[in-house]
């Protein structure tokens, strides 16, 4: 299944895992990340699982009009942070993946401003919660229609490639997108061009409440790579450093212009597919308390337990704190000023059209 | 002298030279020079990277122009026929019409779509639409629909150093109907959202753009044998569109008529109208009339007849001079 850490084997018919779920590390080649990294990648998914319970809480209470909870994919989110490099690469995330977001550097104030669609909101709160947006980050602003994201992640690359910057791009999308029609056209012409970029597809086999096998007569998503001439890869995405090892390998190879990849986290969606959404209708207590037992924090967590590099205390101790991060940026939220009506008319071309500002003049006087 | 399909060409040529983050991108725009030659001895002059032969997919090549406006190129993707525009149409809609606003001004994506357009080819309905209604209604996307050579020239240089996505349309009966001389300059540019008043006139005022202006001039050229003076206007842009020129000069008359080949119901000349209505209706000594295509899908076997052609033009102005 695996060679070696810098070549694994595409089309594996088992999930590439590399730690336990007792948390021991099974791979043949050593972890060579430094123990900070290793932390930061638990505490990520720490905060990560922390923000999506505090989303949910801003939801109940009116603070927040939707979510769309992340639980469950933080293995794949934040390994696909560290997998590229901040700043030069570019993500184009969909709405799932504030995880993600949020490990590549999106400060919290930004976020939590998105989902409560504050006046801080560096997008101007023009987009319902759970749309990341970051131009310093080169973070692709979401957009809601699923899978229209990958064809300008892939135009992205191809800019990329024919200017020789460098730059790979990673986008990533659920299941259910790989349906849609923009998931071929922009899957296929990477192919064709050979473009920089890896598709990260965060199975968790559920597109609201639509099974994977109505989703797909495919065995998995990661084989139909072969279709359009890359390899793809099929990895427990509950395990954040097989994500992260792949996903890297991943990125690195379209940087070195051998291009795209097709990589398959499966994970599991441990809430509803959103506020508005109901799961018990369509899925058991026992199926979801069987897929916690493969929480992806519990086995970072052991991993890094064995290793000495974490603790009950040093739980605690970042949970308090991250917490109290929570608080002191709903508190600066909750100051804020309303978002001006008028905001509603700009940003629609580069300068306002006569008929917009018309509209605007007759509306606000 | 240079056809409207010639001009697309060299106008697109001399925006690669003075700019090298314009790119061309299409199915066949490569050696083929497009299946117009709109892109024609471009591949030769620019190489693969600049002039990119795409998959057969409206969504890929609209979306990716996308992905490489918002990373700092200038594409101009070429959608083969403006009817098959409709794959690609979620990309325009939901990705490249609200980047700006949905990103609050952080991206933008500065990339033009040409398709030809418009029926009188034979070419059925699926070689013959006029779509534009679809664009104008989505707000972030401008909307170009030029008559001759050197507007296209003009407009073309226009759209591509636009910061906002253009939908650019190009009037295919045209594109070797008509020949002209078009500016040198390779700096020639004409501003979106003016009009131009293509022949004065005293009686009443004949409004229309892209292909139908072919048939809207033959009207004008039939009613000054019968010593009616129209007044022809050619809206060239239509988002945004020139209402300020439009209302001074319907004002002026009293009377217009309106010409555009796309249907009937919400024409783009159904909200002209009622601009006119809600303005200046005092003004009117005449309600205003549309010469339109018809509330049906485009037709192969009455290919001419659908079209807004100067009889019918003709009966509308009689009506409207007679009210």
């Amino acid at each position: 299944m695996i060679a070696d850490k810098q070549n694994f084997s595409p089309f594996n018919e088992e999930p590439i895992s590399l730690i336990s779920q007792a948390g021991e590390w099974t791979a043949p080649f050593a972890c060579d990340l430094k123990d900070e990294q290793l932390k930061t990648m638990y505490q990520q998914m720490l905060a990560a699982r922390l923000m999506d319970e505090r989303f949910i809480k801003l939801q109940r209470s009116g603070k927040m009009s939707f979510v769309a909870p992340h639980s469950g994919h933080e293995a794949a989110q934040i390994a696909a942070a560290h997998a590229v490099r901040v700043g030069t690469d570019w993500l184009f995330p969909y709405y799932r993946d504030y995880g993600m977001t949020y490990a590549l550097g999106e400060p919290l104030i930004e976020i939590f401003a998105q989902v409560t669609g504050s006046r801080l909101d560096t997008a101007k709160a023009r987009q319902m919660p759970m749309h990341p947006s970051s131009k310093e980050l080169n973070i692709f602003t979401g957009a809601s229609a699923i899978a229209s994201h990958i064809p300008p992640a892939v135009g992205a690359a191809i800019s990329m490639k024919i200017r020789e910057t460098g730059q790979v791009v990673l986008t990533s999308f659920g299941d259910g997108a790989t349906s849609e029609g923009d998931f071929h056209a922009a899957i296929n012409y990477a192919g064709a061009q050979g473009a920089p970029v890896v598709f990260l597809c965060e199975n968790n086999r559920l597109a609201i409440s639509v099974d994977f096998n109505k989703q797909t007569g495919a065995e998995n998503i990661a084989i139909k790579a072969k279709a359009y001439g890359m390899p793809g890869y099929l990895v427990d995405g509950m395990d954040v450093l097989a994500c992260y090892y792949v996903l890297q390998e991943c990125v690195e190879n379209a940087r070195a212009g051998l291009g795209p990849s097709l990589v398959e986290a499966q994970v599991q969606r441990f809430g509803a597919h959103s506020s508005a959404d109901d799961d018990s209708i369509y899925r058991s207590k026992e199926e979801l308390e069987q897929m916690r037992q493969r929480d992806p924090l519990l086995r970072m967590r052991r991993f890094l337990e064995n290793q000495g590099l974490w603790s009950e205390r040093d739980e605690n101790l970042f949970k308090k704190e991250i917490l109290g991060e929570f608080q002191a940026i709903i508190d600066t939220l909750a100051e804020a000023e309303k978002v001006p009506l008028e905001w509603m008319f700009d940003d629609v071309y580069a300068e306002m059209l006569p008929h917009i500002a018309e509209q605007k003049k007759d509306f606000l006087g | 002298m240079q056809t409207i399909v010639q001009t697309v060409a060299r106008t697109l040529a001399e925006e690669m030279q003075r700019d090298e983050r314009v790119v061309v991108m299409g199915e066949d725009v490569g050696k083929r020079g497009g299946v117009f030659l709109a892109t024609e001895g471009l591949f030769d002059k620019f190489g693969p990277d600049r002039v990119m032969d795409t998959p057969l997919s409206e969504a890929a090549i609209i979306g990716a122009a996308v992905g490489m406006a918002v990373h700092g190129l200038r594409p101009v993707a070429e959608i083969q026929f403006a009817d098959y525009v409709f794959p690609g149409f979620d990309q325009l809609v939901s990705q490249a019409a609200k980047l700006r606003y949905r990103s609050g001004g952080t991206f933008n994506a500065p990339m033009v779509v040409r398709m030809p357009a418009g029926g009188g080819v034979k070419g059925g309905h699926h070689h013959s639409q006029n779509p534009e209604t679809h664009f104008v209604h989505t707000p972030g996307l401008k909307v170009v629909y030029p008559s001759t050579p050197s507007d296209t020239k003009g407009l073309l240089k226009t759209a591509i150093r636009d910061e906002d996505p253009v939908v650019f349309m190009e009037p295919k009966r045209l594109y070797r109907a008509i020949k002209e001389e078009v500016p040198d300059d390779p700096d020639f540019t004409v501003p979106l959202g003016k009009a131009k008043i293509r022949q004065t006139g005293d009686d009443l005022v004949l409004i229309s753009y892209g292909g139908s202006m072919a048939e809207t001039a033959k009207a004008a050229e039939e009613l000054a044998k019968q010593q009616i003076s129209a007044e022809v206007i050619d809206l060239r842009s239509l988002m945004p569109w020139d209402k300020e020129t439009v209302l001074e000069r319907v004002a002026r008359l009293g009377r217009v008529v309106l010409v555009s080949e796309s249907p009937y119901t919400l024409n783009f000349m159904s909200e002209v109208s009622a601009c006119i209505c809600e303005e200046i209706l005092d003004s009117l000594l005449a309600p205003p009339l549309r010469v339109t295509g018809f509330d049906t899908p485009y037709p192969y076997a009455q290919d001419r007849e659908y079209l807004p052609g100067p009889n019918r033009i003709l009966r509308a102005v009689q009506k409207v001079l007679e009210y």
